[in-house]
C-alpha cells in the first residue's frame, strides 16, 4: 500500500494499463510533454513515446471521432477532455458514435474507449471549468459512467474502465487531485471490486445518503456532524452511476425508510432524480419520508466567489436530513 | 390469381396522393417496375413503378382522384409462379436475413412498412388480450456471470437483512395517528406489506370501544331448543386470545413461586389509609405489590427487557412501563402506567386506581395498552392463590398476586396466624434464566414480608 | 511564401476545371499527372468497370422502385454518381478501410457487399447490414461528416501499426462545412495520416446548391490544411481510378493525406422524400444527362469496336439478376422479435439494462397474441412481413 494523492493514483492507473496492453493509448490536449494540465498524465510521454501519448490539435470532436477511428482498428483509446465545459464539441461523437457503433453493427465493431473527464468545482475557477455535465451521458444508452471519490477507487477504477469493452465516461473530481489516500498499486482486478458496485462509505441506521464523486467527502463529513444530533447517516458511494447498484441502495432504504441524494449538479432532471424515481419505485413500502435531493441550484455555474452558495455543503445536507427526520426546523423540499 | 397493389406511403408519413394520371391501361400487359402510374403528393409528383409483372386487371381510380395511402390503386392478374428463391447471401448476412417463407410473402399484398405514421386501424381502440402478468424471470446469471464489471447478486445474503416494517405512506401517517406501533401490526397479504385495513384491524381489537360491543346481531345468539350458544369471537376477548397465543407460543414460559407472609405490608396499608393526610388516595397490596416490583426490577434488568427477534437484540429498557391487568365486563385487558419506576407509592396507588376505572369503563386508549415492560396481575380477587399467568406479548415477566388469607405460619419461632400471599412470577425463560427469576421474586417478597426493607433500595 | 493570399479561382460552380481521361462524348484525352496511373486500363478492364456501373445503377434503379412499392421506408439515390464511386473503390486494397456516407452503393458494391446489404438498412430492420470487418468498409454514416474523423483515427491506427493499408472517407460538398470534417484534415495533416479524402461533389446538398457552402473549389481548401489535393471529372471513371490510385500511393508511401474533389451530379432527388423541382432547373439536369458516366465508356468501347451485342446482353441479364436479387432480399427479410430491440447495446452485461430487458420480457409473455393493439400508435410496426 501506498500514500497517493488522486491524481498520482491515476497516473498509475494509466501507467499500469498502457504497460499491460500495447493497445492503450493515452489521447488529448497538452496530456504528453506538459504532462497534462493537472499533470495526471506526467511521464507517460517519456515512458511510452508519442506514438502512445498523443498531443491531439485543439479540437474535442477531432479528438473524440479519431478515437472512434483507433477503435475501429483495434486500440483502446483513453481519451482526456481537458475540463468538463469543454466536452460539448463533442457530445455529438460521444452520444450519434461511440455510444451506438456496438447497437449499431450488432456488437460486430466495439468502442473500448475510456473518456477521462475532469469534473466538478470547488475548485475557485473561470467560468465553463467546474461542470457537472455527467446527466446527459447517464441518459445516453450505450454508455458506462462512473464517477470516483477516493485514490483507491481512482487507480482501481480507471483499470477496470479501460479494460471494459464498452466506452466508459470516467469523471475525476478535480478538487480532489491534490487529496492523499492509501492505495493498493498491486491489487488484482479480479479481486477488486466490481466497477459497478456501490459502496457503504459510512454505516448507519437512521438515513441514506447517496452521492458520488467530490460531494462523498462532504457526504462524510455532514454524517460525522450529525452525530452531534443523534442522527447515525449511512453514506452510500455510489460508484459507478451508469449502472447504479440498485440492489446495494434498496438494502439500505429498507432498513433506513429515509433517502437523501446529493450532488453538485444541478437539481433538474439530474441523476439524483433518477434515482429518488428509482429508489421510490423499488422501496416505497419502507419508506418514512419523501426522498430529498440536495443539489446545485438550477442556475449555471456561478462566479467562483459565489461558488460555495451553489455547492451543496454539510448545513444543506444536514437541512435535508432533519427534513427526512420529519424535525421542525428543516426548509429543505418545502414547496414554495 | 389477382393481386392488389396499394398505395404506400411515398415518402415519411404522407396520407394521401392525387392520381396524375394512369400510364397503362386496364388489359395491359406490364413488366416488374414498369411505371404505370404518376401520382402527386404533397411533396412531389412520384412514378409509381409496377410491383408485379402481368396484366392490369382493374384500375381503381381515375386522373385527379385523391387517394389514401393504403387504398387498393390497381389490381394485377399475376401468374401463379413460385417466386424466385432470394439471394444466395455470404456468412456476413446470415444473421440480418433468413429467408421467411418467401412463398407465402410474395403472394402477400404489399405492404407499408411503417414509416411515418401509418392509417390508424379502423375501430375503436382496444387493448390486446393478455392472459396475465406473470413476475419477470430473474436476471440470467449465466449472462452476468460474463461481466467483469457489473455486480452480480446471484445468492441471497446469509444473514438476514434488518428491514423496518413494510407500509406505504399513508398507512403510516394513520397508524401514527392512533398510536400503533407498525412493528406489532400483523400484515394480512402474503407479501407482508402493512395495510390501512391491517392497522385499522389492530387498533379495534386493542381499543375496548362502542363499536365491538354487540347490537342485537353480535349477542349470544340461543334459539329455543338449541343444546349450544354461539358467540362471535371479536373486540376485546378475540384481541386477549390473539395476545395469549401469541405469548404462550412464542416465550418459553416458566413460573416460579413463593409464599410470603405479608402481615407487615397489611399493617402498613391499614396505618396508611388511617393517616388523614393521605386521604382520597387508596392504597392497596397492588400498589405496594406494584412499588416493591419497581424497586426489584432496577436491581434485576432481565425481567424488565425485550426480546427483538427483528434486530436479533435484547432491548433492556431503562423505565417500568408497569402494566396492570384489570378484569372489565368485555374480558382482559392490561393498560400500563408509564415509567412507574418513577413514582411514589401514593402515585402508583392513584395510578392503579385511575387505570382500573377507566378500564372498567371500557376508555382504555390503545396506546395505553402498549409499550409494557412488565405486568401485575391481581388474581387473589377472585379467591385463588396462584396461576401461571401468560406473559403480556412483548414483556419478559408477570407477576400475579394471589389472596392474602390468615393462616398458620411460622412467626418468630411459634406458630401463628398470620397474612399470607403465594407470589407466581412467569418470565420468559429466554430474557430470564432460573437463578434471575427467583432471585427477583425474592428479592419482591422481601418488601412484601418487610416493607421497611425498601429503605435499603434505591 | 505568400504574404497575402487572395483566392483567385472562380467558385466551385465551375465544373470543367478538372483534370479528366474521357470527355463527355467519349473520347479519349491525354492528361499528363493521371495517365499514368491508368497505363494498365486496357478495353477488357473498361468493360469490367462499364459492368460494375451497370450493376450499381441497375441496384440504385430497383431501390427505388421497392421503395415507391412501399417496401423500403427510403432510399438515397446515386444516379449519376457510378463512376465517382466505382472508379475510386477499384483502386483500393481489400485490406484497406473504408468508411462511406449513406450514398455510396458504388463503393459497397465494389468492396463486397452483397444484395441484402443494399436495402434491409432502408427497410428498417437494422441499423446496419455487413460486419465492417468482413469488407472493410464501415457502417454507411447518417450523421453528416461523422466518418472523416473515424477514417483518420483509423489511419492513425495504421501508422502506429507501422503497416501500408490506407483509409479513405467518403463525403459530400455539403459534409465540408461541418466542423468535424475541417477538424478531420487538421488531425491528418498533424499526424501525417495515411488517410485519403474523396469529397463527391454532386452540386447539392438536399435543396443547397454548392455555392452555399463554398466560394473557392472545394479542392482548394486541402491545401490550407497542408494537404495536396486532385480535382476530377466525377463522371470520368478512369479520371476517377487514376486519382484515387494517386492518393493512396500518396498516402501509402508515408506521404500522409491526399484529397480527391469529384465533381459530378446527383441525378435524382436527395432521397425518395425529396421533391428537386422545387429547387432545381431541369435544363441543368438535362445538361448533366448528356454527361452521364455509362454513356461516356460505352461511346469509347464502341469507337473501339470494344462493345458486342454480347457484352450487352451479358451485362444486361447480370444487372437483372441482381435487381431480382436485391427486391427477392427486400421482400423476404424478417422482422426481428420485439425482444431483440435490447440486443447488443453493450458489449458486457449491463444490470440496469438486463432488469428492463427482464422485465419487458415478461410483459410481452403476458398477451396471448403477437398482435399490437390497435389506436393511434398501432402503426408503428403494424402487420408487416
Amino acid at each position: 500500500m501506498t500514500q497517493l494523492t488522486m491524481a498520482k493514483s491515476i497516473n498509475e492507473g494509466l501507467r499500469r494499463a498502457m504497460a499491460d496492453d500495447p493497445k492503450v493509448l493515452v489521447m488529448g490536449e497538452d496530456i504528453g510533454k506538459l504532462g497534462g494540465v493537472f499533470r495526471v498524465t506526467d511521464g507517460l510521454l517519456d515512458q511510452f513515446g508519442a506514438q502512445r501519448v498523443i498531443d491531439t490539435p485543439l479540437a474535442e470532436a477531432g479528438i473524440m471521432g479519431t478515437a472512434v477511428g483507433l477503435a475501429f482498428r483495434g486500440f483502446r483509446p483513453v481519451v482526456e477532455i481537458q475540463f468538463d465545459g469543454f466536452v460539448y464539441p463533442a457530445f455529438d461523437q460521444i452520444v450519434c458514435q461511440v455510444a451506438k457503433l456496438h447497437y449499431r453493427t450488432r456488437g460486430n465493431v466495439k468502442m473500448p474507449i475510456t473518456i477521462r473527464i475532469p469534473w466538478a468545482g470547488g475548485v475557485g475557477a473561470a467560468e465553463h471549468h467546474s461542470e457537472s455535465p455527467e446527466a446527459y451521458f447517464v441518459h445516453t444508452s450505450g454508455l458506462r459512467v462512473v464517477a470516483v471519490s477516493n485514490p483507491q477507487d481512482a487507480y482501481v477504477m480507471l483499470r477496470q474502465a479501460i479494460a471494459s469493452n464498452d466506452p466508459v465516461v470516467y469523471f475525476e473530481p478535480k478538487r480532489l487531485y491534490h487529496q492523499k489516500g492509501e492505495v493498493d498499486l498491486d491489487v488484482d482486478l479480479a479481486d477488486a471490486p466490481p466497477m459497478g458496485l456501490a459502496r457503504i462509505a459510512r454505516e448507519g441506521t437512521d438515513v441514506t445518503l447517496l452521492t458520488y464523486g467530490a460531494q462523498v467527502s462532504t457526504a462524510m463529513d455532514a454524517a460525522i456532524a450529525a452525530e452531534d444530533d443523534g442522527v447515525s447517516i449511512e453514506v452510500i458511494d455510489l460508484r459507478s452511476i451508469s449502472p447504479v447498484d440498485y440492489r446495494t441502495v434498496a438494502a439500505s432504504v429498507r432498513k433506513t425508510g429515509r433517502v437523501v441524494v446529493t450532488h453538485e449538479a444541478a437539481r433538474e432532471a439530474g441523476v439524483g432524480a433518477e434515482l429518488v424515481a428509482s429508489v421510490t419505485e423499488q422501496c416505497f413500502d419502507y419508506l418514512e419520508a419523501p426522498p430529498v435531493r440536495v443539489t446545485g441550484h438550477d442556475i449555471p455555474y456561478p462566479p467562483a466567489k459565489l461558488e460555495k452558495h451553489h455547492l451543496p455543503d454539510l448545513d444543506r445536507i444536514l437541512d435535508a436530513v432533519d427534513r427526512v427526520l420529519d424535525r421542525p426546523n428543516s426548509l429543505t423540499g418545502v414547496e414554495v | 390469381m389477382v393481386q392488389d397493389f396499394r398505395l404506400p406511403d411515398l415518402g415519411e408519413g404522407l396520407p394521401e396522393a392525387e392520381l396524375v394520371q394512369w400510364l397503362v391501361a386496364e388489359g395491359d400487359t406490364v413488366t416488374l417496375n414498369q411505371t404505370i402510374a404518376e401520382v402527386e403528393t404533397a411533396k412531389a409528383v412520384v412514378e409509381l413503378p409496377s410491383p408485379h409483372a402481368g396484366k392490369v386487371t382493374a384500375l381503381h381510380a381515375k386522373a385527379g382522384d385523391v387517394i389514401e395511402v393504403g387504398s387498393v390503386l390497381i389490381s394485377f392478374e399475376v401468374a401463379g409462379v413460385e417466386p424466385e428463391a432470394p439471394a444466395p447471401q455470404s456468412t456476413a448476412q446470415a444473421a440480418s436475413a433468413e429467408p421467411a417463407d418467401a412463398a407465402a410473402e410474395d403472394k402477400a399484398q404489399p405492404n407499408l412498412v411503417g414509416y411515418g405514421a401509418a392509417p390508424r386501424g379502423a375501430g375503436r381502440p382496444q387493448r390486446r388480450a393478455r392472459a396475465g402478468a406473470r413476475p419477470p424471470a430473474g436476471i440470467d446469471t449465466a449472462v452476468l456471470e460474463a461481466a467483469p464489471h457489473d455486480v452480480i447478486h446471484t445468492q441471497e445474503p446469509a444473514e438476514p437483512l434488518r428491514e423496518r416494517p413494510r407500509s406505504t405512506p399513508p398507512v403510516r401517517k394513520l397508524a401514527k395517528e392512533l398510536g400503533v406501533d407498525l412493528a406489532l401490526v400483523e400484515a394480512s397479504g402474503a407479501t407482508g406489506l402493512i395495510t390501512r385495513a391491517d392497522v385499522e384491524t389492530y387498533a379495534a381489537r386493542i381499543r375496548s370501544v362502542d363499536e365491538a360491543v354487540a347490537p342485537p346481531a353480535a349477542s349470544p345468539t340461543a334459539d329455543a331448543g338449541d343444546r349450544v350458544t354461539r358467540v362471535p369471537i371479536r373486540g376485546v376477548r378475540k384481541h386477549t386470545a390473539d395476545a395469549m397465543v401469541r405469548s404462550a407460543f412464542t416465550a418459553p414460559h416458566v413460573t416460579t413461586f413463593h409464599t410470603v407472609d405479608v402481615t407487615a405490608t397489611s399493617e402498613l396499608i391499614a396505618s396508611l389509609r388511617a393517616d388523614r393526610a393521605l386521604e382520597g388516595h387508596r392504597i392497596g397490596v397492588m400498589a405496594v405489590a406494584a412499588k416493591a416490583v419497581c424497586l426489584a426490577l432496577m436491581r434485576h434488568p432481565s425481567l424488565n427487557s425485550r426480546w427483538d427477534a427483528d434486530n436479533a437484540e435484547i432491548v433492556q429498557h431503562h423505565y417500568v412501563n408497569l402494566g396492570i391487568a384489570a378484569a372489565t365486563e368485555r374480558g382482559l385487558v392490561v393498560p400500563n402506567i408509564r415509567d412507574a419506576d418513577r413514582m411514589s407509592l401514593v402515585e402508583l396507588a392513584d395510578a392503579i386506581g385511575e387505570l382500573a376505572q377507566v378500564a372498567r369503563a371500557g376508555k382504555t386508549a390503545p396506546a395505553q395498552m402498549s409499550g409494557g415492560t412488565f405486568s401485575i396481575t391481581n388474581v387473589g380477587v377472585f379467591g385463588v392463590d396462584a396461576g401461571t399467568p401468560i406473559l403480556n406479548p412483548g414483556e419478559a415477566g408477570i407477576l400475579a398476586l394471589g389472596a392474602v388469607r390468615r393462616q398458620p405460619w411460622e412467626h418468630r419461632g411459634e406458630i401463628a396466624l398470620r397474612d399470607v400471599m403465594t407470589l407466581s412470577l412467569s418470565f420468559d425463560h429466554r430474557l430470564v434464566d432460573g437463578e434471575q427469576g427467583a432471585r427477583f421474586l425474592r428479592e419482591v417478597a422481601d418488601i412484601l414480608r418487610e416493607p421497611g426493607r425498601a429503605m435499603l433500595l434505591r | 511564401m505568400m504574404h497575402t493570399l487572395t483566392p483567385t479561382a472562380d467558385p466551385a460552380t465551375d465544373v470543367d476545371d478538372v483534370a479528366r481521361l474521357l470527355t463527355p462524348d467519349g473520347e479519349r484525352i491525354a492528361d499528363h499527372d493521371l495517365d499514368p496511373w491508368v497505363d494498365d486500363i486496357d478495353a477488357e478492364a473498361l468493360r469490367g468497370l462499364y459492368r460494375d456501373m451497370t450493376l450499381v445503377r441497375r441496384i440504385d434503379t430497383e431501390g427505388i422502385a421497392l421503395q415507391r412499392q412501399g417496401q423500403l421506408g427510403l432510399w438515397a439515390p446515386c444516379r449519376g454518381q457510378e463512376a465517382t464511386q466505382v472508379g475510386t473503390a477499384r483502386a483500393f486494397r481489400a485490406d484497406d478501410f473504408v468508411f462511406p456516407s449513406y450514398r455510396e452503393i458504388g463503393v459497397n458494391f465494389v468492396r463486397g457487399a452483397v444484395a441484402s446489404d443494399f436495402v434491409l438498412a432502408w427497410r428498417g430492420e437494422a441499423h446496419s447490414t455487413f460486419n465492417p470487418y468482413d469488407i472493410n468498409t464501415a457502417t454507411p454514416q447518417i450523421i453528416i461528416g461523422a466518418q472523416v474523423l473515424h477514417a483518420v483515427g483509423y489511419a492513425m491506427g495504421i501508422t502506429l501499426d507501422g503497416t501500408d493499408q490506407v483509409a479513405a472517407a467518403y463525403f459530400g460538398d455539403g459534409a465540408t462545412s461541418q466542423g468535424d470534417v475541417n477538424e478531420a484534415m487538421v488531425f491528418a495533416s498533424s499526424f501525417r495520416a495515411p488517410v485519403v479524402f474523396l469529397c463527391t461533389n454532386n452540386q447539392w446538398a438536399i435543396s443547397e446548391p454548392v455555392t452555399v457552402q463554398a466560394k473557392f473549389p472545394i479542392a482548394g481548401r486541402a491545401p490550407g490544411f497542408g494537404i495536396p489535393s486532385l480535382r476530377v471529372d466525377g463522371n470520368d471513371v478512369l479520371a476517377c481510378l487514376a486519382a484515387m490510385r494517386w492518393a493512396t500511393d500518396h498516402a501509402r508511401r508515408g506521404n500522409g493525406p491526399a484529397f480527391i474533389e469529384a465533381v459530378t451530379y446527383r441525378m435524382g432527388p436527395h432521397t425518395t422524400s425529396d421533391d428537386p423541382t422545387r429547387y432545381r432547373d431541369k435544363d441543368e439536369v438535362e445538361r448533366w444527362r448528356r454527361r452521364d458516366p455509362l454513356a461516356r465508356v460505352e461511346a469509347l468501347l464502341r469507337g473501339q469496336s470494344e462493345f458486342s451485342e454480347e457484352f450487352e446482353r451479358d451485362v444486361a441479364a447480370e444487372a437483372d439478376r441482381w435487381g431480382a436479387d436485391v427486391r427477392s432480399a427486400c421482400l423476404s427479410a424478417r422482422t426481428k422479435e420485439p425482444i431483440e430491440v435490447f440486443d447488443h447495446v453493450y458489449d458486457e452485461p449491463h444490470v440496469g439494462l438486463e432488469s428492463q430487458r427482464a422485465q419487458f420480457a415478461a410483459y410481452l409473455e403476458g398477451f396471448t397474441s403477437a398482435e399490437l393493439s390497435t389506436g393511434s400508435d398501432a402503426a408503428v410496426g403494424g402487420t408487416t412481413r
